[in-house]
């Protein structure tokens, strides 16, 4: 068996497509999935800030004080609305049309004495949803203007601080999370890493995996083999173990890069003033979470990994070519994505069904390693259940191999 | 010695729909079965070269795959120097070699390293793969090429490779299936020369071919299947006598179909 193994390992760190997605994939697709999406969220951000907005008032007569303030904010730009726009019809259309950003209209009764003229409400007339810019330079002013008038109505009325505060928010809430940072990160990034890393693991199993039954056969190595004494489960377990191997080496580099590129973050974003927040969270998250726990995690990827190897060969062995080996295994992609899908539904927990659905528990229980609440005693059944689950598989992978319709199709 | 009788090997049609014409009209097709190979019996000594005849589709990769275990016949017996190879095939794959046209080789690893693959897998020990690989190198003449990675080789230095391979072990019984189809005319001189060694050293071999010149060159004894039957199993001077003209006219006759005409009889199987 060792001799198939240890044959099959040679022939596979020949390959350089094979140790492309075996190492260089895991250990690449962090950080440009990290990179990616913050250089990207970053870009938007200040393209966003920077972009000048353009608009117009209406009744700018009434508010120097509000005019003034929109006209200190440097990315907005004031301009005059022609004299023959009038109606709401009019003011939306002109809107629309994109000749101008927004449109603010001012009512009549504004004033800074709110006491006297009741609520003042402002319209603001905009087209795209996502101006978001728009509105927190508004609320800005708004709040700061607000709170001026309230403080002036309040000494008006001559109230204390404290009656001040009651009349304000009557009622409060204080609401006290009692999980820490890193359940709450992980509640939120927990459910997305088991997805990668179960991707990962299956595609770096799957090259070796098609090379060694349906590619045995497009080469016309496999009858020899066959006819080799040796019995033909110590052969299929020697692939077994190869495309195993290929698929931990898969894993542990995705755990691995994981670790190192978020440790490493930290360090890459400290001089970036935009992105120092947010690379201190994402390592201050990942450091949160134990040696102990990085390895649980690998651990229970090996009977993961021994399900994947298990399906891959016993399709791979029926297929008759590479192509083929590779047609079969496009929709294992599929119907493993599902269960990891569903660990990622909100509400799913490790708990009841859930925690008997393959795959799906494994992603839950990764979930709960994450965010440190694993109940270490759970981890055992499910490893073990796993574990059977991969046993059987590789039992039929056996019987399979033994089938003379599979093997000469 | 080498005694193959009786042997049998039905299929199961998974779906008969995709059965073509001339599969369909075939009698071998018997309801869900298709009985490939239903009585063939022969057997070659040591030192004989038996040639292995048929029409394509007749049962002879199905026969020389039973002969190497990959196959299980479903009757019929195979003896290996008197012991049934049936009863502990594994044990019996140690005194076989097989090759055959269509047999490729693992293109990452080198053509010493593929040999000695198989070395190890028969239960040789380093010293003797090295020593058998240096043997048959010289043999073969492959001392240029031997560790270089297989996928660069040409055909001919492929066929040497699996030569060698087929043999490390040193088996008692050659079985070769169609080792020269595809190959060109040096290659093709590479496997003759091949089973004339074997012949040389005792060892009995096995091969089936389309080529009847190969047979007329190297063959003792000839046996020809047709519609998974033995047709035909007798030396080969019996065999030649069999036609008028030529050992295409032999082989038709043998099969049952006379020559049609003395002029298409040249182009025979």
């Amino acid at each position: 068996m060792w001799l198939v193994f240890q044959k099959e390992l040679r022939e596979l760190i020949r390959d350089r497509k094979t140790l492309f997605f075996m190492i260089a994939l895991p250990i690449l697709l962090f950080p440009l999935i990290i990179g990616g999406t913050l250089y990207v969220a970053t870009q938007v951000a200040i393209g966003a800030q920077e972009k000048t907005r353009t608009y117009a008032l209406i009744g700018a007569e009434y508010s120097s004080e509000f005019v003034d303030s929109l006209a200190a904010v440097e990315q907005f730009e004031l301009t005059t609305l022609p004299s023959d726009i009038d109606t709401e019809e009019e003011i939306i259309a002109y809107v629309k049309e994109g000749k101008v950003d927004f449109i603010i209209t001012i009512p009549q009764n504004y004033s800074n004495d709110v006491l006297k003229t009741g609520a003042i409400s402002l319209t603001l007339y905009r087209n795209q949803a996502g101006l978001q810019v728009v509105e927190r330079e508004l609320n800005g002013i708004i709040d700061e203007l607000s709170e001026a008038y309230q403080n002036a109505a309040f000494d008006k009325l001559a109230l204390s601080e404290g009656e001040q505060k009651s009349l304000l928010s009557p009622i409060t809430i204080k609401s006290i999370n009692v999980a820490d940072k890193r359940e709450t990160q992980g509640e939120n990034w927990g459910a997305f890493i088991p997805y990668f890393i179960f991707m990962l693991c299956l595609q770096g199993a799957m090259l070796p995996a098609s090379d060694l039954g349906a590619g045995e056969k497009e080469r016309g190595t496999l009858e020899t083999l066959l006819i080799s004494p040796i019995e033909r489960n110590k052969l299929v377990l020697g692939k077994f173990f190869t495309i195993g191997f290929a698929g931990v080496t898969s894993a542990l580099v995705t755990v691995l890069s994981m670790a190192v590129w978020t440790a490493l973050i930290g360090v890459l974003t400290a001089n970036d003033p935009k992105l120092v927040k947010i690379g201190q969270a994402i390592s201050d998250f990942m450091s949160a979470i134990g040696a102990v726990d990085f390895l649980l995690v690998f651990l229970m990827l090996v009977p993961v990994v021994a399900v994947f190897s298990a399906i891959l060969l016993t399709l791979s062995i029926y297929a008759r070519s590479f192509k083929e080996a590779q047609g079969y295994m496009t929709p294992l992609v599929f119907v493993t994505i599902i269960p990891v899908i569903f660990a990622m539904l909100p509400g799913v927990e490790l708990k009841g069904v859930w925690a008997w659905v393959p795959l799906t528990n494994v992603a839950l229980a990764i979930k709960e390693l994450i965010k440190g609440t694993m109940d270490y005693v759970q981890l055992f059944a499910i490893f073990g259940s796993t574990a059977i689950i991969a046993g059987a598989l590789l039992a039929f992978c056996i019987y399979w191999f033994k089938q003379e319709k599979v093997l000469f199709r | 010695m080498i005694e193959i009788s009786k042997l049998a090997k039905k299929f199961k049609v998974e779906n008969p729909k995709k059965l073509s014409e001339q599969d369909k009209k075939d009698p071998r097709l018997k309801g869900r079965f298709f009985h490939s190979v239903k009585d063939v019996t022969f057997s070659c000594e040591s030192g004989q070269v038996l040639g292995l005849l048929g029409p394509n589709g007749a049962g002879k990769t199905t026969t020389l795959r039973m002969l190497s275990t990959a196959l299980q016949p479903d009757g019929g017996s195979i003896k290996l120097g008197g012991v049934d190879i049936l009863a502990n095939p594994v044990e019996a794959r140690r005194q076989i070699g097989f090759l055959s046209g269509s047999t490729g080789l693992y293109g990452r690893l080198s053509g010493r390293e593929n040999i000695a693959y198989f070395g190890r897998l028969n239960g040789m020990t380093e010293a003797q793969i090295s020593a058998r690989i240096d043997e048959l190198s010289t043999r073969l003449d492959m001392d240029t090429f031997l560790d270089r990675r297989s996928e660069t080789y040409s055909t001919g230095m492929k066929q040497k490779a699996s030569i060698a391979r087929s043999v490390i072990h040193s088996p008692k019984v050659v079985i070769l299936d169609e080792p020269t189809t595809g190959l060109d005319i040096m290659a093709t001189q590479t496997v003759l020369n091949f089973i004339r060694d074997l012949k040389a050293q005792q060892v009995p071999v096995i091969f089936s071919t389309h080529h009847l010149d190969e047979v007329a060159e190297l063959c003792d004894k000839v046996t020809i299947i047709d519609q998974g039957e033995t047709k035909f199993n007798d030396s080969f001077d019996v065999f030649k006598a069999l036609g008028a003209n030529s050992l295409h006219d032999s082989f038709l006759q043998a099969i049952g179909q006379t020559a049609i005409t003395n002029s298409a009889s040249g182009k025979g199987e």
